[in-house]
């Protein structure tokens, strides 16, 4: 089953095509929620809060477009309705955004994960889908609902930050 | 991509960042590298942003196990079922309840005092509540009709 086929199922009211969905996706969604949230634990809770969101919605679905990109805006709904009430911790013990890497020392790591945490909601979701998916400007563009030139202008800045922060962290 | 035209520092290293990136830009490699000759703090500026963008570019996502599907079909099925109750039948008592209400009301020479006027709105807010929605506050929460498809 492909994901059209799935969705006109599920807009036809057959959970089991949704649940083909849910199991495509999840893993992507909560590696998304973390980014955004900061913790696993929250991120379970707004990806699950998003799928329901999404079954409720699918029947305005336009079944022409991907699933995944209309489901992220559902899902980052969710995840900025819960940053509105916690912030992340300050001490970062162990990465959730960041897979370790044999490259880079758990020190470094860290060093960078706790500096993303440090950056607003809106900033590290820019940076973690521009470094960790690898997405285009124009991507960036469509996935944030903003135009190329802000996308740009605020990598520029987001980067800044970092690099200050990074600085801060190592030196 | 971005049109740029006027050569100043903020459009080099926006330029030479897009270029970084992999992204087209209206401005010839010839006029920032002829900037950057020029100008120290860009040059700086951009070997930051190299050396940031290296580390950034070693990172990858933490893999995430998930098995969200039994806690989602639990919600859901709690959903359709509270959605079969919220049928039209629903409103009938409180049809039947505004016409009663309505009729005591219309009844000559009984005064029922100012709260009893009240009665009405407390039962709509009941029977809201019990709906789990707010009557003043339906489907804001989501904003789902919004949402661009």
């Amino acid at each position: 089953m492909d994901d059209s086929a799935a969705i006109e199922k599920c807009q036809n009211g057959d959970k089991e095509a949704f649940r083909f969905l849910v199991e495509v996706y999840q893993k992507q969604a909560v590696a998304h929620a973390v980014a955004i949230l900061g913790n696993r634990e929250d991120a379970l809770d707004a990806v699950q809060e998003a799928f329901i969101d999404a079954f409720r919605a699918i029947k305005r679905f336009d079944i022409a477009r991907r699933f995944y990109p209309w489901f992220y805006v559902l899902l980052r709904n969710r995840c900025f309705k819960m940053t509105a009430k916690k912030r992340p911790a300050d001490n970062v013990e162990e990465t959730e955004i960041l897979a370790p890497q044999s490259n880079v020392s758990s020190e470094e790591a860290l060093g960078l994960e706790s500096a993303l945490l440090a950056l607003s909601v809106e900033d590290r979701e820019l940076i973690c889908l521009k470094y960790l998916d690898g997405l285009s400007y124009e991507e960036l563009s469509e996935r944030l609902e903003i135009p190329c030139g802000t996308v740009m202008s605020r990598l520029y800045y987001v980067r800044k930050q970092l690099q200050a922060k990074l600085i801060g962290k190592f030196h | 991509m971005k049109v740029m035209n006027e050569i100043n520092c903020e459009n080099t290293i926006l330029a030479m960042m897009a270029v970084m990136d992999g992204e087209e830009i209206f401005l010839s490699s010839e006029q920032t590298t002829a900037h950057l000759e020029q100008c120290e703090n860009c040059r700086r500026e951009f070997e930051q942003m190299q050396n940031t963008d290296g580390f950034l570019n070693k990172q990858t996502r933490r893999g995430q196990d998930a098995d969200l599907w039994s806690a989602i079909e639990k919600r859901i099925d709690a959903q359709t079922e509270t959605a079969s109750l919220i049928g039209w039948k629903m409103f009938l008592p409180l049809g039947a309840f505004l016409v009663a209400f309505k009729f005591l009301e219309m009844m000559p020479e009984r005064d029922f005092g100012l709260l009893f006027k009240f009665v009405p709105l407390v039962f709509v807010v009941v029977l809201f509540v019990f709906l789990k929605e707010n009557p003043f506050k339906i489907n804001t929460e989501l904003g789902l009709e919004e949402v661009k498809i």
